[in-house]
């Protein structure tokens, strides 16, 4: 067997570029997906039934769902049945951060009732109201709670951006499986593909152990 | 059962009426909390709630401050109905209020400082130099200006206690709450949170205080209040309680505590005239 890696090399703007897209994709996803996830949780805690059934319905078919499936249904079935029409980019958009906004919900609302009655009877006997007291007390105390499942969450998005490869988004995975079927060199272009992915990947799960660490302790 | 006793005219009162309790209830699931409990507190007073745990003291407390809704009676704070289920009134009440946890419940994430400016800052929209400010100045008061940056965490537990009494006057309340101030405290540390309450007693301050301490109920307070099983026993003065005591649970209560104080024959005759 013979390799060429020369595949590689030459490939190599390319398949940064796709890096590039892939990194942006999941940075758009999660900054859509964590205010996505603090009004579904919102939503589920405000009290208000037809509010919270809503989000609750929202978040189970979207956690219980393959992300490959949510994605194919955006770009096919809406318009196909409601007329809406997507470029491949927004449907990217929308399924990642439809997915990853019930995740969040459902890490931000543990998060949220994590947090004593105590601190909240503490804001109100100071005469804050229920909203001050959520967002200048039990949000910020939440946030730091959950950050590692966050992280978590965020490591698993920035694998999962390659399903988008499937509606032809030139992200990582897409352009390498390009660059696969013009050059017929498999071997190569996937290790290529495995090197990139893990070289963007270990660091930032690493991070997440160290924030693990770093949170671990409750108060 | 002994009926609970009625509003009775104090000796020691120093004003007007600031809180009254009128034939409050309040029940979880099964347990009467509070039975008909019936308390008046006069601005410028430290009463003092005393009894053993569970017989709806604290319960009274956050009663007070709408943290609880009633089953029965009424709270009227400065003449007006404490409403729990309108929120904006209960929020007017409870500025005027300010309140002390057993667990102190400051906020982990805000330092001293913060602690103590969040209520102004959000509540009463002081502007951020102002609230600042006001909040050195107050912990200053309780001694603790060199630990504005400082989180909770790095507090010893008197010291947080101390931090949560400044976040509590920093909304200038016409009357202090104390929910069991020192139960969670290390022994070496209730000294210092004590001495903080005696100083803002001596500053003419109305107080409400939960307490085991029976000492500073005794040293401090111009009434004092005991609690059993959801009902007030019985009320008086310090001394009346702690050395003349009617009834037979608060001396049994007392005794229990190691509080013997006078209580002979003699004493309980001498007091009994003064209630009735």
């Amino acid at each position: 067997m013979n390799f060429d890696w020369d595949v590689v090399w030459t490939s190599l703007p390319r398949l940064l570029q796709g890096a590039e897209m892939t990194l942006w994709l999941a940075v758009v996803t999660m900054a859509l997906a964590i205010p996505g996830g603090l009004v579904l949780a919102f939503m589920r805690l405000s009290g208000i039934r037809a509010f919270a059934f809503a989000a609750t319905c929202f978040v189970e078919f979207f956690r219980a769902t393959p992300l490959i499936l949510q994605i194919y249904w955006v770009y096919y079935v809406l318009p196909a049945y409601f007329d809406i029409q997507f470029s491949q980019l927004s449907t990217a958009i929308l399924g990642l951060t439809c997915n990853v906004s019930a995740f969040n919900s459902e890490t931000f609302r543990s998060g949220i009732v994590s947090i004593r009655a105590g601190q909240w009877n503490a804001g109100r006997a100071i005469g804050m109201a229920d909203g001050q007291i959520m967002w200048y007390i039990v949000l910020p105390q939440a946030v730091m709670r959950v950050l590692p499942a966050l992280a978590s969450t965020w490591v698993s998005l920035f694998k999962d951006t390659s399903l988008v490869s499937i509606i032809s988004v030139a992200d990582l995975s897409y352009v390498s499986l390009k660059i696969r079927s013009e050059t017929y060199r498999i071997l190569e272009v996937l290790s290529a593909l495995a090197a990139i992915y893990w070289l963007m990947g270990y660091p930032q799960a690493k991070f997440v152990d160290w924030l693990h660490r770093r949170y671990k302790v409750a108060e | 059962m002994m009926p609970p006793p009625q509003l009775q005219a104090r000796v020691g009162s120093k004003g007007s009426a600031i809180l009254a309790f009128e034939d409050v209830s309040k029940r979880y699931g099964p347990v009467h909390a509070l039975d008909g409990v019936s308390l008046t507190v006069n601005r410028g007073e430290v009463v003092c709630l005393i009894g053993p745990s569970g017989s709806g003291k604290s319960t009274l407390l956050r009663c007070a401050n709408a943290l609880e809704t009633l089953e029965g009676g009424r709270v009227l704070f400065d003449g007006a109905e404490v409403r729990a289920s309108d929120p904006a009134n209960a929020r007017k009440v409870r500025q005027r209020m300010g309140m002390v946890f057993q667990n102190f419940e400051l906020f982990p994430h805000l330092t001293a400082l913060r602690n103590v400016t969040i209520g102004l800052t959000t509540v009463l929209k002081l502007d951020a130099a102002a609230a600042e400010d006001r909040a050195r100045k107050l912990l200053a008061k309780v001694g603790l200006s060199d630990k504005a940056a400082a989180n909770p965490a790095m507090l010893s537990g008197g010291q947080q206690q101390r931090v949560a009494i400044a976040r509590a006057l920093a909304m200038e309340p016409d009357l202090m709450l104390f929910d069991e101030p020192t139960s969670a405290l290390d022994p070496e540390t209730i000294g210092e949170v004590l001495s903080v309450m005696k100083a803002l007693a001596d500053e003419g301050m109305t107080m409400v205080v939960v307490t085991h301490e029976m000492d500073f109920a005794r040293r401090v307070g111009d009434w004092v209040v005991v609690f059993d099983k959801g009902r007030v026993i019985e009320e008086g003065s310090p001394k009346q309680i702690f050395e003349a005591a009617t009834v037979e649970r608060t001396r049994e209560f007392l005794g229990h505590l190691g509080w013997h104080g006078e209580s002979n024959i003699e004493a309980v005759a001498a007091a009994k005239p003064a209630r009735s």
